[in-house]
C-alpha cells in the first residue's frame, strides 16, 4: 500500500476514529487502526473495541491499493505533531511488518499487524432505516446523555433508550436516560421509516461517540437498526455499535402527572444561586433545601463541620409553601440543560419526584428524585 | 435387612464418631472430669500425638468403688440430676467415657477420700472387664491406649504426631486460662513439657496464667475488661491493637468458665476491633462471660464447643461495648514489643556487622510477631538504619537547608514537656516528629497520625446526625429468601438512620425507596444482599456503617497531611496535643503505630549508664 494525503485530512479522520480504540488491549490488534485504500481516491480508516466500531474514509492519492493495520494512538499522536499543511505518505514496506509514515524530513517506521486479522463487526440486516438531521440528533442525545447510570449492576440503564412513541395521535421519537435518581427524556417529531422500530438500549460509550461526530448541522444522518445493532451514517463517517441487550424499565410510572404545585423560576439565577450555596458542601451527596412561598425559593445548605449558606430568589409560585431538598450536582446538572430563560418545576410533595421543564421548550423533561435530610 | 436394636458397643462407636473426633477431644473430656470432680493437680501425658497413650491424673474427689462400671456405661453422669436446664459443671451428657472405651483400651484406676484403697476397671473395644484392686493415691487416673483401634476409618483421618500434639497442648491451654487456681502438666514423648504452676483464682492469677499461655509480653499490651449489662458479666483481657497476631487462635472465649469455639464471640471481637486493624490481623485475650446457666444453652454441640445465647444481640453488644471502651481508655499506648524491637535495634551499636547475628534473627521475629507490615517502618529493614535519624546524615540536612526550619525553640517550657507525647523538638527526614517528654523520647509519624486524626472526625460527623438519603424514582426490589427479608425489616429503624430506607414487599423480597446519598449510585442489590448475610451472622447491621466508614477513610487519606511535608513547631506541637485528645490515635486507619515512644531509661540503658 502507498498513498499520499494532506496532514489536515488525515489528522481530521483519525481524531474521529482512533478515540474508540481503548488504551490497553488483551487483544492485540484492538490497538490498531485499519488503513485501506482500495482503487478510488479514498483512504478508509476503521477502528474497534469489539462493540463499536468506526470508519471514516478520507480523500487520498493512491499510488499502490492495499491494506494494513498500525497502532492508532501512535499514529494518531504522529499526525498531531507533523506541521501543519504538510503532506502526509503511508507506505507499507516490502516484507509487511512495517510501515513507513513520511512527511517533509520526518519518517517513522511503525509495527503492522496484518489486516485480515482485524476483527469486522458483523452487522447483519437492519430492519429499519431512518434521516435525521445532525442537530436533532445531537439534541436527543445531549440532553438525556448525563443522566445515564455509570452502575454497571444494572446494564440496561447504562446507555439511551431510543423508541417511538405515540402521544396525540403523533408519532415521537423519543430518548429517556436514567440513573435512578433521576430522569431525563427528549423527544422529536418521528421521521418517516420510524413506524414499528424496536425500543433500544444505545451504549455510553457509543452516546458519547456519536456526540462529537454530530457537529456539522447541515448533514443528513441516516440510522440503521435492527434490534441487536445501530448504525449512524454521518457523511463519509460509519458508526456501527451493538445495543444494550436488556429491557429498560417502565419510565412512563415515574413521570408524575398529578403535580399541581408550580414554579417559575429564572433558570440562569438559579443555577448560579444553587452552585453559590453548594459551596459550602464539599462532600458528594449533600442536599440543598429549597424552601418555597408566595413569590420566593429560599435556598439553604447546612454543613454541620464548615457552616451554612442562605440565598434568596424571586419566583412565581402561588401554591401552598413547600420544602423540599435536592442534590446540588442533580439540581446543576438540569439546570445547565434547560436553555430557555425560565425553568419551570412542577411539585408535589418533599417525598415524591418534581417534574422540571424549560418553558419554551415542553418536548423536553426532567424528573428529579428528592432527598431526605 | 430386619429393623433390630443396635448393641450397646456400636451405639457408643456412633456416639463416639461425634464426641471423640481427635485425640485432643479426649484429652478435653478427661480434663474436663477431673475438674468437675474438683481437682487442683492435673497431670496429662500423652505418647504418638494422643494416639498412642493419652493419661490423666488427678487429685479430685475420684470415683466410688460401686460407682466404677456405671462411670463407663452410657448416658450414667453424676453431673447432671433432672434438669437439663440447671447445668453447673462442664461435662453433663454421660457419654465421655464409655465412647472412649468403644474406641480404644480404656483403664480407669479410682480412689476416693473414703476408701481404703483404689479400684480398677478397663474396657477394651466396649468390652467392661470386671473390677479389681490396685493401688493409687486419692484422685482418679485414666489411661487411653491405642485410641481408634477399633475404628480404622477414623484412625486413617488423624493428622500427623505432631498436628495432633498440638491441638491437645492448643486444648489444654484452653482450659488451663479459665481455672487458674488449678495446677497443669502436659508432658510426653511428643511434646516439650508445659507446666502451669497453680496461681491465686483472682484477676491477678487469671493475669499471670494468661502470660504463661499467651507469652510474657502480653499482660504489659493487655487491657482488662469488666462490663456488666442485664445480668451479663464480661470479664478477661484483650490485647491492645498494636499487639496483634495473623490469626485468631489465640483468642480465647469462655461462657461460665467454659471454652467455647463461638462464632458470634468471634465476630463480635472483629467488630469492636474493625476500626483499628486491619483486616488480616487479629487480636488476641481472652473473654469471660458469667450469665445465669438459663439464658444460654450450652447443649448444642456434642463436644459442647458452640453454645447458644437467648440474646444474642445483648451479648455481642456487651462484648463490642466493653472492648471498644477498654480501648478508648487505653488511647496512648504504643505496644512495648515496639519499644523492644527498637531497642533490639539500637543495641548491635558497637558491633562489627549489625546484619549478622542473633539480634537480627531477634528483631525479625519481633517484627513478625508485632504484626508491622514490613516496609512500613524503616527500622525493620535494616538495623542499621535508625541510627541515621540521630546521627550526622540527618543533622546535615538541617545544617544544609536553614529556610525549611523544622527545629523547634532551643529549650521547650517544661509544662509542655508535661504532654503524654511531649514537646515536638524536630521534624526529621520530613516525616517524622520527634518529640520530647519528661521521661522519654516519641518519634510520631506524622501522614499516619493525621490520617487517623481526620478519619475520626470525619466519623464522628457522619454518626453524629442521621445521614441525608437520596430517594429513588423507582423502588429497587430485592428478592431475598423470607428469613432474610425478615431480618433486614427487623432492623429497618437503623438502616434509616444510615440513609438505606427499605420494606418487606411481599413475602420474599424488600423495596429499597431510597439510599445513602454519600454512597451516590450504588449496587443496591449486593449492598442489600451482603447486608441481609451480615445479619443473618451478626444480629447487627454494621456493615452499613462499615462502609460508610470506609469511604470516610478514603477521604482522610487523602484529606492529610502528607509526608513530606515540612512541619512548623507549632504545627508539630497541635498534631501532638490533637493525638492526645483523640481516642484511638495510636495506631492508623491501617492499625500500625502512629508513635512509638523510647524511655530514658531505655536510652541510659543503650549508652550503659544503667
Amino acid at each position: 500500500m502507498r498513498v499520499t494525503l494532506e496532514r489536515s485530512n488525515l489528522l481530521k479522520s483519525l481524531n474521529h476514529v482512533h478515540r474508540v480504540v481503548e488504551r490497553r488491549n488483551t487483544i492485540p490488534i484492538l490497538s490498531n487502526v485499519l488503513l485501506k485504500a482500495e482503487g478510488g481516491a479514498v483512504l478508509e480508516m476503521k477502528a474497534t473495541d469489539l462493540d463499536l466500531e468506526v470508519t471514516e474514509a478520507t480523500p487520498a492519492q493512491v499510488e499502490q491499493p492495499g491494506a494494513t493495520t498500525v497502532p492508532a494512538h501512535l499514529l494518531y499522536d504522529i499526525v498531531r505533531k507533523l506541521p501543519d499543511g504538510s503532506e502526509v505518505m503511508l507506505r507499507t514496506d516490502a516484507d509487511g511488518h512495517t510501515m513507513t509514515v513520511t512527511s517533509g524530513r520526518s519518517s517513522f517506521k511503525l509495527q503492522c499487524l496484518p489486516q485480515s486479522d482485524f476483527p469486522e463487526l458483523t452487522a447483519g440486516s437492519f430492519s429499519h432505516i431512518f434521516r435525521l438531521d445532525a442537530p436533532a440528533l445531537k439534541g436527543l442525545i445531549e440532553k438525556t446523555q448525563f443522566a445515564i447510570s455509570t452502575e454497571e449492576t444494572r446494564y440496561y440503564l447504562n446507555g439511551i433508550f431510543l423508541h417511538a412513541h405515540e402521544t396525540g395521535g403523533k408519532l415521537m421519537l423519543r430518548s429517556v436516560a436514567t440513573d435512578g435518581h433521576r430522569l431525563a427524556r427528549a423527544e422529536i417529531e418521528a421521521p418517516a421509516g420510524t413506524e414499528g422500530m424496536p425500543g433500544v438500549i444505545i451504549p455510553r460509550k457509543t452516546v458519547s461517540e456519536l456526540q462529537k461526530l454530530v457537529d456539522n448541522p447541515d448533514i443528513k444522518v441516516v440510522v440503521e437498526l435492527s434490534d441487536t445493532k445501530i448504525r449512524f451514517t454521518i457523511g463519509s463517517i460509519v458508526l456501527t455499535s451493538k445495543l444494550i441487550d436488556g429491557t429498560f424499565p417502565d419510565y412512563q410510572r415515574v413521570i408524575p402527572s398529578g403535580n399541581d404545585k408550580r414554579l417559575i423560576i429564572d433558570r440562569q439565577s438559579f443555577a448560579a444561586a444553587v452552585d453559590r450555596v453548594s459551596t459550602i458542601s464539599s462532600e458528594r451527596g449533600r442536599a440543598v433545601k429549597l424552601a418555597i412561598a408566595d413569590g420566593q425559593v429560599t435556598l439553604t445548605v447546612n454543613n454541620p463541620d464548615s457552616g451554612s449558606a442562605v440565598e434568596e430568589i424571586a419566583a412565581d409560585y402561588d401554591s401552598d409553601p413547600i420544602e423540599i431538598g435536592f442534590n446540588a450536582r442533580y439540581l446543576l446538572d438540569v439546570a445547565a440543560q434547560l436553555g430557555g430563560t425560565n425553568a419551570q418545576f412542577m411539585l408535589a410533595d418533599a417525598g415524591s419526584p418534581t417534574l422540571i421543564n424549560d418553558t419554551a421548550d415542553e418536548q423536553t423533561l426532567y424528573v428529579l428524585m428528592p432527598m431526605r435530610v | 435387612m430386619p429393623i433390630r436394636q443396635l448393641s450397646e458397643t456400636v451405639i457408643n462407636q456412633i456416639a463416639a464418631g461425634e464426641v471423640i473426633e481427635r485425640p485432643a477431644s479426649v484429652v478435653k473430656e478427661l480434663v474436663e472430669n477431673a475438674l468437675d470432680a474438683g481437682a487442683t493437680r492435673i497431670e496429662i501425658a500423652t505418647a504418638g500425638g494422643g494416639l498412642n497413650l493419652i493419661r490423666v491424673v488427678d487429685d479430685g474427689s475420684g470415683i466410688a468403688p460401686g460407682e466404677l462400671s456405671l462411670a463407663v456405661s452410657r448416658h450414667c453422669t453424676s453431673k447432671l440430676s433432672e434438669d437439663i436446664h440447671d447445668i453447673r459443671s462442664l461435662g453433663f451428657r454421660g457419654e465421655a467415657l464409655p465412647s472412649i472405651g468403644s474406641v480404644s483400651r480404656l483403664a480407669i484406676r479410682s480412689r476416693t477420700a473414703e476408701a481404703d484403697e483404689a479400684m480398677e476397671i478397663a474396657v477394651e473395644g466396649g468390652k467392661v472387664s470386671a473390677l479389681r484392686p490396685a493401688a493409687a493415691n486419692r484422685g482418679t487416673q485414666v489411661e487411653v491406649r491405642d485410641l481408634f483401634y477399633a475404628t480404622p476409618v477414623r484412625l486413617k483421618f488423624m493428622k500427623g504426631e505432631r498436628a495432633e500434639a498440638t491441638a491437645i497442648t492448643d486444648v489444654v491451654k484452653r482450659i488451663a486460662v479459665a481455672f487458674p487456681a488449678v495446677r497443669f502438666t502436659l508432658s510426653g514423648t511428643d511434646r516439650t513439657r508445659l507446666d502451669l504452676p497453680a496461681e491465686t483464682s483472682d484477676e491477678d492469677g487469671r493475669l499471670r496464667r494468661l502470660a504463661k499461655v499467651l507469652g510474657e509480653e502480653f499482660p504489659k499490651n493487655a487491657l482488662p475488661l469488666d462490663a456488666l449489662r442485664e445480668g451479663v458479666h464480661l470479664g478477661g483481657q484483650v490485647s491492645i491493637p498494636s499487639f496483634t497476631r495473623a490469626n485468631a487462635l489465640m483468642q480465647f472465649a469462655y461462657v461460665n468458665g467454659r471454652p467455647v469455639r463461638d462464632r458470634q464471640i468471634a465476630a463480635a471481637i472483629r467488630a469492636a476491633y474493625a476500626d483499628v486493624l486491619p483486616r488480616d490481623r487479629h487480636a488476641i485475650g481472652a473473654l469471660f462471660l458469667t450469665l445465669d446457666p438459663g439464658l444460654v444453652d450450652v447443649n448444642v454441640h456434642p463436644a459442647k464447643a458452640d453454645v447458644r445465647f437467648r440474646d444474642p444481640g445483648l451479648v455481642r453488644g456487651l462484648i463490642i461495648g466493653a472492648i471498644r471502651q477498654a480501648l478508648a481508655e487505653a488511647g496512648m499506648r504504643p505496644a512495648t514489643s515496639g519499644t523492644a524491637g527498637m531497642m533490639a535495634a539500637f543495641r548491635p551499636g558497637g558491633a562489627p556487622s549489625p546484619h549478622a547475628g542473633p539480634a537480627g534473627a531477634h528483631r525479625t521475629y519481633d517484627a513478625a510477631r508485632r504484626g508491622w507490615p514490613s516496609g512500613g517502618f524503616d527500622l525493620e529493614r535494616s538495623p542499621s538504619r535508625p541510627l541515621d535519624g540521630f546521627g550526622e546524615t540527618a543533622q546535615a540536612a538541617f545544617a544544609h537547608r536553614p529556610g525549611a526550619d523544622a527545629r523547634a525553640a532551643a529549650e521547650p517550657p517544661p509544662e509542655t514537656l508535661r504532654h503524654p507525647l511531649g514537646a515536638a523538638r524536630a521534624q526529621v527526614h520530613a516525616n517524622y516528629i520527634v518529640a520530647q517528654t519528661e521521661d522519654s523520647l516519641v518519634i510520631v509519624d506524622q501522614h499516619a497520625a493525621h490520617e487517623r486524626l481526620v478519619y475520626e472526625a470525619l466519623k464522628q460527623a457522619i454518626h453524629s446526625r442521621p445521614l441525608p438519603a437520596q430517594m429513588l424514582l423507582l423502588p429497587e426490589i430485592v428478592d431475598l429468601p423470607e428469613e432474610d427479608a425478615e431480618r433486614l425489616a427487623s432492623h429497618a429503624g437503623t438502616l434509616a438512620r444510615f440513609g438505606l430506607g427499605l420494606e418487606r414487599f411481599g413475602p420474599g423480597a424488600v423495596a429499597v425507596r431510597e439510599t445513602p446519598a454519600m454512597l451516590g449510585e450504588t449496587d443496591v442489590q449486593g449492598l442489600v444482599r451482603d447486608l441481609a448475610d451480615e445479619i443473618a451472622e451478626t444480629d447487627s447491621a454494621d456493615g452499613l456503617r462499615e462502609r460508610l466508614d470506609a469511604i470516610a477513610a478514603t477521604m482522610a487519606c487523602h484529606g492529610s497531611v502528607r509526608s513530606g511535608r515540612r512541619l512548623k513547631p507549632d504545627e508539630m506541637n497541635a498534631l501532638l496535643r490533637q493525638m492526645e485528645a483523640t481516642p484511638g490515635s495510636g495506631t492508623c486507619n491501617h492499625g500500625r503505630p502512629t508513635y512509638i515512644e523510647l524511655k530514658l531509661s531505655d536510652i541510659e540503658r543503650l549508652f550503659g549508664r544503667r
